[in-house]
Parts: C-alpha cells; sequence; structure tokens
C-alpha cells in the first residue's frame, strides 16, 4: 500500500515539475514572441526608436588585440545608443571548440570571427545570414575599395567558394611577409635585399650562410640566416616552385608532384645540407622567434599582427619578398578570419551594422590601424599608410604587394574540412629530421591524405542536401 | 492512522524536493547528453546540420582507422604512470608516516600540485621541456647530458607527459595512503615484531594487504582519469605532438568533433571510450572480490 502510494507521489512530482517546466517554457515563447513583434512594429515606425537591442560580438586575439577591438566596440556604442554589444572573448586556441559548441546547442552569437575554410560547412548548414543585400543597400561600403582576396575569401555560391554571395566580411587580410634583419646585414657588410627583385634560392642560401655565424668561438652557432616554422613557411617555397597541395579540382593530393618534392627537399636542405637554420633540437618556433627578436636571425617571416611586439625590436627590420623558385615569383601564405552573422539573429539590421563598422567604416579602421594590429581593410587608406615610411617597417608596401599580387590562401580552405591537409604536417617530424626523404614521404602520405579528403568531399556532398 | 500516513506523506514529498535539483541535474546535463551521443554516434552528424542514420559505420571505420589506434596506444601507454605513481606515493607516506621531522611542510608541497590548476602547470612543465633553455634539459647539463627537445621527439613526448602527470598526482595518492597508514591498528606490527618479523616482512604482510582498499581505490579512479586525459596535451603539443605520438583519445575525439566537422564519428569514439572504461572497471571489481577472499 505504501509503496504504491510512493510512487504515485513520484509521478505527480514528476508530473508536476514537466508541467511547471513547460509551463515557464511557453511563457519565455510568449514573452519572446511578443518581443519579437513590437521590434517589428518598432521598426516599421520609427528607425530611431529607444529600445535597446542587445548583440553578442564572439572574438578572439592576442592582447593588443582584443584591447583593440574591445575599443572599436565601445565606439561602436557611443555612436549607436540604442545598441548594446556584449562582448564575448577568448584565446585562439579555443575558439573554435567555443564557437562550434555554441552552433552545436544552438546559441550561436549574433556576431562572430570565423575561419574562411569553414564556410562552406557553416552556410550548407544555415548557419551564417546571407550579407549580400545588406551590404549591397548600404550607401557608406564600397566594395571595391576593400580587399578582392579579402572579401572573395567569404564568397560561396553553393558549390565554389570564391563566388556568389557573400556571408562574411573579412576582419583583416594578414599578408606574411619576409622580414630581413637590416641592422646585421649593414654590421656584415652584405648588400642590402632588393626589395623588388627576389632572391633566387641559391642567392637566398648564399646570403644565409653568410650569415650563419659562432660569433663567440665556442663551437656552438649564436647568428642564424633563417627560422622557418614548416607549417607557415612550406606553402610559400611549394607554390614558388610551381606546386601546390591540391589539383585545380580540389578532389586530388597533389604532393608527389616532382616540383613538389623538389621544394620541400629544399626546404629540409636549408637545415640539413646548409645548416642556415637552427635544427628541431635547437628550435621550438619560440625558439627561432626569440632569436629572431634578440637579433640573432637575418631572415624570419613577418605579419602585420607582429607589428606592435617589433616596434620594440633593438635592431632595424624591413619586408622583403619571399625567395622564389623555379617560377620566379614570390609566393606566401595571406591568412584571413572573416566576421559573420548569425542566421538566426534577433537584429541582423543592427548585426550587419556591427559587421561593416569594425571591418569596412573609416572610423573603425583606423582606430584598429592605429592599434598596429592589422594592416586596413580599404584600399585608399592601405596605400596612404604605406606610403609613410618613417614608421617600422619602412617598406610596408611589399604587405599590400602580397595581398595584391602574391599571397594565398592555404589549401585546407578549399575543403569542407582540413583533416587532410593537417595530416601532412603532423607525420613531417622524421622528414625534418633527415631520417625519411621527401621522395618518400609524399609517396607514403599522398594516399593517406587522398583518403581524408575523399572522405572531407563525401561529406560536403552530404551537407548541401 | 490516517494522520500518521498523512505525515508520512508529507516527509517524503520533502524527501523528493530536496533530492530534486540533483536529479534534474543528472537527467540533463549526463543522461540526457549520453543518451544523445549514443545516437549520434549511430548518425554521421557534422554538429550542425541535420544527423543521417548510418548504423554501424563509423565504428567500423573506427576499426580501420590509424590514428585512432594511434591515439588508443598512446592512452594505454600512458598508464605506464599510475603503477610509477602509486610506488613513489606509497614509499612518500610510508617515509611522513614515520614522523620525520618537517612532515606538515612535506605533506604542503607535495599537495600543491595537485591543487594547482592543469592548465598552468602544462604551461610551466612546457617551459621546463624547452628543448633550448628549460629547466630539465639545464639540469641534465649539470651531468653532461645534452638532453633532448622533449615535446618535439615522438620517443620522449609520451614519458615526458607521463613524468608530469605522476607529479601532479603524487599528492593526492600519497595523502590517501598517508589516512589509510594511520588507521592500521600498531598492535598488528608490535605482534609481528613479536613473531621476529623484519621491516619488508611486516611491510608485505600487513601494511600492503591493509591498504590494500586504498590501492584499489586509486588504480580504478587512476585508470578512468586516464582513459579521459587531455588538457596536458591540448596545451602541451596541440597538434597531437610528433606524428601523433602525444594524442590521446579524448584528444582526437575533440578534434574530429571541434575541428573537422565529424560529431558523429566523435560519438562513437566517446561511446567506445565509455565502454571500455566500463568493462575495465567492471573486471577490476571482480579480480578485487577475488582477492578479498583469497586473502581472508
Amino acid at each position: 500500500m505504501l509503496k504504491k502510494k510512493g510512487w504515485f507521489t513520484l509521478l505527480s512530482l514528476v508530473l508536476m515539475v514537466s508541467v511547471v517546466l513547460t509551463g515557464c517554457g511557453g511563457k519565455n515563447n510568449a514573452s519572446s514572441g511578443g518581443n519579437s513583434g513590437s521590434e517589428a512594429t518598432a521598426n516599421a515606425g520609427s528607425k530611431d526608436s529607444k529600445e535597446t537591442k542587445n548583440l553578442t560580438f564572439m572574438f578572439r586575439g592576442g592582447t593588443d588585440e582584443q584591447k583593440a577591438y574591445e575599443g572599436v566596440v565601445k565606439k561602436y556604442e557611443a555612436d549607436h545608443p540604442n545598441v548594446k554589444v556584449k562582448i564575448v572573448v577568448t584565446a585562439a586556441d579555443q575558439y573554435a571548440t567555443k564557437l562550434k559548441a555554441s552552433i552545436t546547442g544552438n546559441s550561436v552569437p549574433d556576431v562572430f570571427y570565423f575561419e574562411s575554410g569553414d564556410l562552406k560547412a557553416y552556410v550548407n548548414s544555415g548557419v551564417l545570414l546571407d550579407l549580400t543585400s545588406y551590404v549591397e543597400k548600404n550607401p557608406n561600403i564600397d566594395l571595391n575599395n576593400i580587399w578582392k582576396y579579402g572579401v572573395d575569401l567569404y564568397r560561396y555560391d553553393g558549390t565554389m567558394a570564391g563566388q556568389g554571395n557573400l556571408y562574411g566580411m573579412p576582419k583583416d587580410v594578414g599578408p606574411f611577409a619576409l622580414g630581413y634583419n637590416k641592422t646585421m646585414f649593414e654590421a656584415a657588410g652584405i648588400p642590402l635585399p632588393d626589395k623588388d627583385k627576389p632572391y633566387t634560392w641559391d642567392e637566398f642560401i648564399k646570403v644565409a650562410q653568410q650569415l650563419t655565424i659562432d660569433k663567440d668561438g665556442d663551437g656552438k652557432l649564436d647568428q642564424f640566416g633563417a627560422g622557418f616554422n614548416v607549417q607557415w613557411a612550406l606553402p610559400s617555397f611549394v607554390w614558388s616552385n610551381g606546386a601546390d597541395w591540391l589539383d585545380a579540382t580540389k578532389t586530388k593530393v597533389t604532393i608527389d608532384d616532382p616540383k613538389f618534392i623538389e621544394a620541400l627537399q629544399f626546404f629540409t636542405d636549408m637545415q640539413l645540407k646548409y645548416g642556415i637554420t637552427p635544427s628541431t633540437e635547437q628550435a621550438q618556433t619560440l625558439d627561432t622567434y626569440q632569436r629572431w627578436m634578440k637579433g640573432e636571425m637575418a631572415f624570419f617571416p613577418v605579419g602585420p599582427w607582429d607589428m606592435s611586439t617589433y616596434e620594440k625590436l633593438p635592431f632595424d627590420y624591413d619586408l622583403i619578398p619571399y625567395p622564389a623558385g623555379s617560377t620566379g615569383k614570390s609566393a606566401t601564405w595571406t591568412g584571413s578570419l572573416g566576421i559573420g552573422a548569425s542566421a538566426k539573429t534577433k537584429h541582423p539590421d543592427e548585426a550587419v551594422d556591427l559587421i561593416n563598422y569594425l571591418t569596412a567604416s573609416k572610423e573603425g579602421m583606423e582606430a584598429l590601424v592605429k592599434a598596429k594590429v592589422q594592416i586596413p581593410n580599404l584600399m585608399d587608406m592601405a596605400k596612404e599608410w604605406a606610403a609613410d615610411t618613417t614608421t617600422k617597417p619602412a617598406n610596408k608596401e611589399e604587405f599590400l604587394q602580397v595581398v595584391n599580387e602574391y599571397g594565398r590562401v592555404l589549401p585546407g580552405h578549399y575543403t569542407y574540412n582540413a583533416e587532410w591537409y593537417n595530416l601532412f604536417y603532423t607525420d613531417i617530424q622524421p622528414v625534418l629530421d633527415g631520417k625519411v626523404t621527401p621522395e618518400e614521404y609524399v609517396k607514403t602520405e599522398q594516399p593517406k591524405m587522398q583518403k581524408l579528403l575523399d572522405k572531407a568531399v563525401e561529406q560536403e556532398a552530404k551537407s548541401k542536401k | 492512522m490516517n494522520t500518521k500516513l498523512g505525515l508520512y506523506r508529507k516527509e517524503k514529498i520533502y524527501g523528493f524536493l530536496f533530492i530534486l535539483p540533483p536529479l534534474l541535474g543528472l537527467l540533463i546535463f549526463t543522461l540526457y547528453p549520453m543518451i544523445y551521443s549514443i545516437y549520434g554516434s549511430f548518425t554521421d552528424w557534422d554538429g550542425l546540420g541535420q544527423m543521417n542514420f548510418i548504423g554501424l559505420g563509423n565504428f567500423k571505420d573506427l576499426w580501420s582507422d590509424e590514428l585512432f589506434h594511434k591515439a588508443l596506444f598512446n592512452t594505454l601507454f600512458m598508464m605506464l604512470g599510475i603503477p610509477i605513481g602509486i610506488t613513489l606515493a606509497l614509499l612518500l607516506a610510508l617515509g611522513l608516516n614515520r614522523g620525520v621531522p618537517g612532515t606538515t611542510a612535506f605533506r604542503v608541497i607535495y599537495y600543491v600540485p595537485v591543487i594547482s590548476s592543469l592548465a598552468a602547470v602544462s604551461i610551466m612543465w612546457n617551459w621546463a621541456y624547452n628543448g633550448d633553455y628549460g629547466l630539465v634539459n639545464q639540469f641534465l647539463d649539470l651531468f653532461g647530458i645534452s638532453g633532448p627537445n622533449w615535446m618535439a621527439n615522438k620517443y620522449t613526448v609520451k614519458p615526458a607527459l607521463i613524468i608530469m602527470a605522476v607529479w601532479k598526482g603524487l599528492g593526492y595518492t600519497m595523502l590517501l595512503y598517508l589516512a589509510a597508514l594511520q588507521s592500521v591498528s600498531r598492535s598488528y606490527y608490535e605482534a609481528a615484531e613479536l613473531d621476529g618479523a623484519s621491516g619488508f616482512k611486516s611491510f608485505w604482510h600487513i601494511t600492503w594487504p591493509m591498504v590494500r582498499p586504498v590501492t584499489f581505490f586509486i588504480i580504478v579512479t587512476n585508470i578512468i582519469g586516464g582513459s579521459q586525459i587531455f588538457t596536458e596535451m591540448n596545451i602541451m603539443t596541440p597538434t597531437g605532438g610528433p606524428e601523433y605520438a602525444s594524442a590521446s583519445v579524448v584528444f582526437y575525439i575533440w578534434q574530429k568533433a571541434f575541428g573537422n566537422f565529424q560529431m558523429g564519428y566523435a560519438s562513437a569514439m566517446a561511446v567506445f571510450l565509455g565502454v571500455f572504461i566500463f568493462v575495465v572497471t567492471l573486471i577490476q571489481f571482480r579480480m578485487n572480490e577475488k582477492q578479498s577472499f583469497d586473502v581472508d
């Protein structure tokens, strides 16, 4: 008898709780429905209604960058008193997890950074708002004045990225130029590199060898020609030698191309044969970076995001094009991050407005460029900025040339996910250590990468349904 | 009678109300996600769009996934730290139990790593393991040994992580042993001494069996924890280490789910890991039952 009663009590409790819960849910829905209704009328009635609209803006970046963006958002709020922006900021390495978790959990921020490589997946599953009409009808935006390279990264027509509707605006473009330690060249009496004519690979090795020195004679090198992180610098050598990871259809892995092998061989030779870079034992990325900062390295890649840090360098540095392989032309990676809006945002107008302020407005850009965390998105402003040779680096023009002429996007951008591309770097250590030849490596790695690429292609096809 | 029943009922309701919050928490934050991920493991879900049922497809793929095998091997390999940690912790506890001067200070010292944030600890050890400037190699330098670049070498990266994990867990394990040792009655040792048992013999026949419940508890929790190891490698080797030599299963799950849009596949791995942990724990409990029977 008692037992039965117990069950009854439990059941009624569960029932009660569920009624309360659904009741709450119902109420919430009703109230939110009411809200959107009143918003609609407010929007229709008068644009400058005093009702506050709340946006969430999620982004990532280093400390300097965070400060700069927070400042610009504050300025935006001051100009738009009816909009409140809640900022969510994370460290760079946690950003992707956080964003994807919020997408899976159906609580996408109104405005957020995203990687150009994730564009297809986000568009196919309806996460991103189509910005085309908003941007086109905005008289303050001149798309022709923003880097075409950057804008095109966020276009997608349903089959190919790079064309069609616009789903994001470039936060910036990140041309990864090559820097050199000018002071070191002058001290060694070596003629300065030409800023318009790239070194050939042979010339580059010769110069770098001259600058690789054991200064105090203790048998340990304490000045190096160069320091390259394989993941960020290898593409430059591969591309300038006329090779690539993918074919034109973006469905075949082409790392077994002889031109590719030659470039990888050259990259490993810099350490193993010519000894102009610190060995793996001597260098994790941080260390080459530290050596460059201490003035112990002749050549080192420089991104615009480094400018604020490099201002305090105890030596003079400048930018030049990367050494050119068999094509005779430089190539390098140019990064970018997009800012997009959620397709489900309650305030699409305000969300796009904020995006435009951060990416395409004069006021916004000026503040960000002043903080030295990026190059201007607006081309006319960029030209003006580059013409000023009094601030370091003098040849800022090189950054613009990278974007306009020889910068490229990483191969993973073209595919549904970058797993196949990442595998290349996961397994590469023995090649850098000279235990596996580049030729052997690409032969064993190509099928593995192809398998993952096939899977990504298949996944993409499925996601379109 | 009636009033009594009514009183009873009221108490029951209060009782249920009190357990309701944790119960709801369990249902919403544990049971629901668990069932959801089990369902997800049978789909090709990319974490964004729709879920298509594909049966055992994900599990079949697991069977031939080289990186998954590597990650599984790495995870198991790193459990070598468990016996090492237990041995060291027991030795330390035995030492501290003797009442060495400064016992309290030592306890604090060994316990500090336990309460430190794992992320902070990982960053600190990452510096210590740095090939050029790291504390570890500088120390080895004193003996004329030139140390490797720990995190960039596939042979040293796992031992490096094990050493760190042992160091981090030592204080906790030691404290448990210390408590267990202190609850062992002195009279056993006195009796053994009268019978002429040596130090080692009395350890082997008294101490070790008496602390066995603690050992069992530590092994079970460490294996469960070890199966879920993630933060260390995520911070210290964010790409999975040289040739994926330091990626754990959870690391691989995380990469698949949040890096490569393969939530379904990641769920399948999570289910596999869950079953694995369950089975291993079950076996341990069975073995424990048998052993206690044998000893008695």
